[in-house]
């Protein structure tokens, strides 16, 4: 199925099209981003109120969070989980809260109960997460996976989060779960416009989506370094493979050329 | 007594189904004991907590109330459930303070020998495969909540904590294979095997050699030693469940 590559030409055809479907693959992603964005600014609202009414705030304010949280589960197709996870300490009442929700299998929409409870629980520190880690760390928002979430949904995912912030202090991540097979159903079709094998890899180089069978979701594409390619933000050659930033989001579209 | 009946009536049906009905309804009390013991053995319900009255929790785990009711009295002789009658009365979940190993002990001995070396293979399988799964899809940058949970083993102070961290390793080697199937098969295992587990891991000269254990199993899958990196993980599981017989075996 694979055109033979051609001259010139063809090539500036194909760079442009590839960089469509990169481009098409940002856009999914910012929608999703869009969401998390909204809980961001309604989690950073709700604790300013609670902060002019001049008390800490509890895990029941969080409650008003969630009209919200559940709208946003229900328009975004892709998303699985949405929430707010507290960092530990901002809250009056409890060491460490998730106001997180997901959509069941059977499509209801049921709250996250994890026990919190360090006695109990060897998953009570969830701060080393990625998607906890990386908002908090550099302030911006972040990518999490593909990785096995057996803390709230136990599905491969994607975890989409910006950090949350009241008077340039660090409360805690906004959040959206992907699951991963959700996102190679929105991102195949796209794979498939191009005429060579190609997939989708995050900033270590671990495949997200694929439509080559030599690369595997979850696998690694050793050998580029992903994360240089990311920063400059343009395509790059590397042997028979093009590298493709996706704008503005850490994926990398990776087409075999030869 | 089921003898007894299938003499006197040995080829009425009603007869032949009362034949099977105790051993059925035995195993049937162990499932029940053994779900809500070890439920309560890790702290899924928690101390105090207050069961469902006795019909909803039958209607629940889908058995007699006969039966819930011998399962509770078999909790009650563990000490892992209280009964209060009258006004705000009901089943109670009852956890001592000290460590339970001696409650430990009777789980343990509900557990035939041969049960147990299946459990080992089990989990043995998981693990084996899952760490070599993970040698072939880590980086170095992967490994961090892997080697957090080695360390934190090597530090933990009571058997419980001990049992916890060394099933969360586990977990986060199937994590790491990057596989939801078998991640949700170790969870799964280890509210069967974590609470056991505190038996073997309460002698700290085990507990050090567990960390160590895990600590190669970390080398091998950062340095994409598959093969290793599997015997490594069969080997440590495999060890700690022949720990397991062998005190099985002393009770």
């Amino acid at each position: 199925m694979r055109s033979s590559p051609g001259p010139g030409g063809t090539t500036t055809l194909d760079a442009s099209t590839e960089e469509r479907v990169a481009s098409r693959v940002g856009d999914a992603l910012e929608a999703v981003f869009a969401a998390v964005a909204q809980t961001r600014a309604e989690t950073a609202a709700l604790l300013a109120r609670v902060s002019e009414q001049g008390r800490a705030p509890a895990s029941a304010d969080l409650a008003a969070l969630r009209p919200g949280l559940h709208l946003r589960l229900a328009r975004q197709e892709l998303v699985s989980g949405v929430g707010f996870i507290a960092a530990p300490g901002l809250l009056g009442d409890v060491p460490a809260w998730l106001e997180w929700w997901q959509t069941t299998a059977d499509g209801d929409v049921r709250p996250l109960l994890p026990d919190l409870d360090p006695e109990r629980s060897a998953y009570s520190d969830y701060t080393h997460w990625d998607w906890f880690a990386l908002p908090r760390d550099t302030g911006r928002r972040a990518v999490a996976g593909p990785y096995v979430d057996y803390l709230c949904s136990d599905e491969y995912s994607l975890t989409l989060s910006a950090p949350v912030e009241v008077a340039g202090r660090f409360v805690g991540v906004a959040a959206a779960d992907i699951y991963l097979r959700h996102f190679e159903a929105a991102a195949l079709p796209l794979l498939r416009e191009l005429p060579g094998p190609a997939h989708l890899v995050n900033a270590r180089g671990r495949v997200a989506a694929s439509a080559d069978p030599a690369h595997l979701a979850g696998s690694l594409t050793k050998g580029p370094d992903f994360g240089a390619v990311l920063e400059r933000a343009r395509t790059k050659t590397f042997g028979p493979l093009r590298l493709v930033p996706c704008p503005s989001v850490p994926l990398v579209l990776v087409v075999t050329t030869a | 007594m089921w003898k007894v009946v299938a003499v006197k009536q040995p080829t009425d049906g009603g007869a032949r189904r009362a034949i099977f009905t105790p051993v059925d309804n035995r195993a049937r009390v162990e499932t029940v004991v053994h779900r809500l013991g070890d439920a309560i053995e890790l702290g899924l319900l928690a101390d105090g907590e207050q069961l469902p009255g006795e019909s909803e929790l039958a209607g629940q785990l889908g058995v007699s109330t006969v039966t819930l009711r011998e399962a509770l009295m078999a909790l009650r002789q563990q000490g892992l459930v209280v009964t209060r009658r009258g006004r705000g009365g009901g089943s109670f979940v009852s956890l001592p303070d000290v460590p339970g190993e001696e409650r430990l002990k009777v789980r343990l001995r509900g557990w035939s020998t041969e049960e147990l070396r299946d459990l080992g293979d089990h989990w043995a399988a998981l693990s084996g495969a899952a760490a070599r799964l993970a040698a072939e899809r880590t980086e170095p940058d992967d490994l961090a909540q892997l080697r957090r949970s080695a360390e934190e083993l090597a530090h933990a102070g009571d058997a419980a904590a001990r049992g916890r961290v060394y099933g969360r390793f586990h977990v986060e080697l199937a994590a790491a294979a990057q596989s939801a199937r078998l991640t949700r098969e170790q969870v799964a295992l280890q509210t069967e095997v974590g609470a056991l587990l505190c038996l073997v891991l309460g002698d700290d000269t085990y507990r050090e050699e567990v960390a160590d254990r895990h600590r190669s199993v970390i080398s091998a899958v950062q340095d994409g030693a598959h093969e290793s990196a599997r015997t490594l993980a069969e080997r440590c599981v495999q060890e700690s469940t022949a720990r397991l017989i062998a005190l099985r075996l002393t009770l």
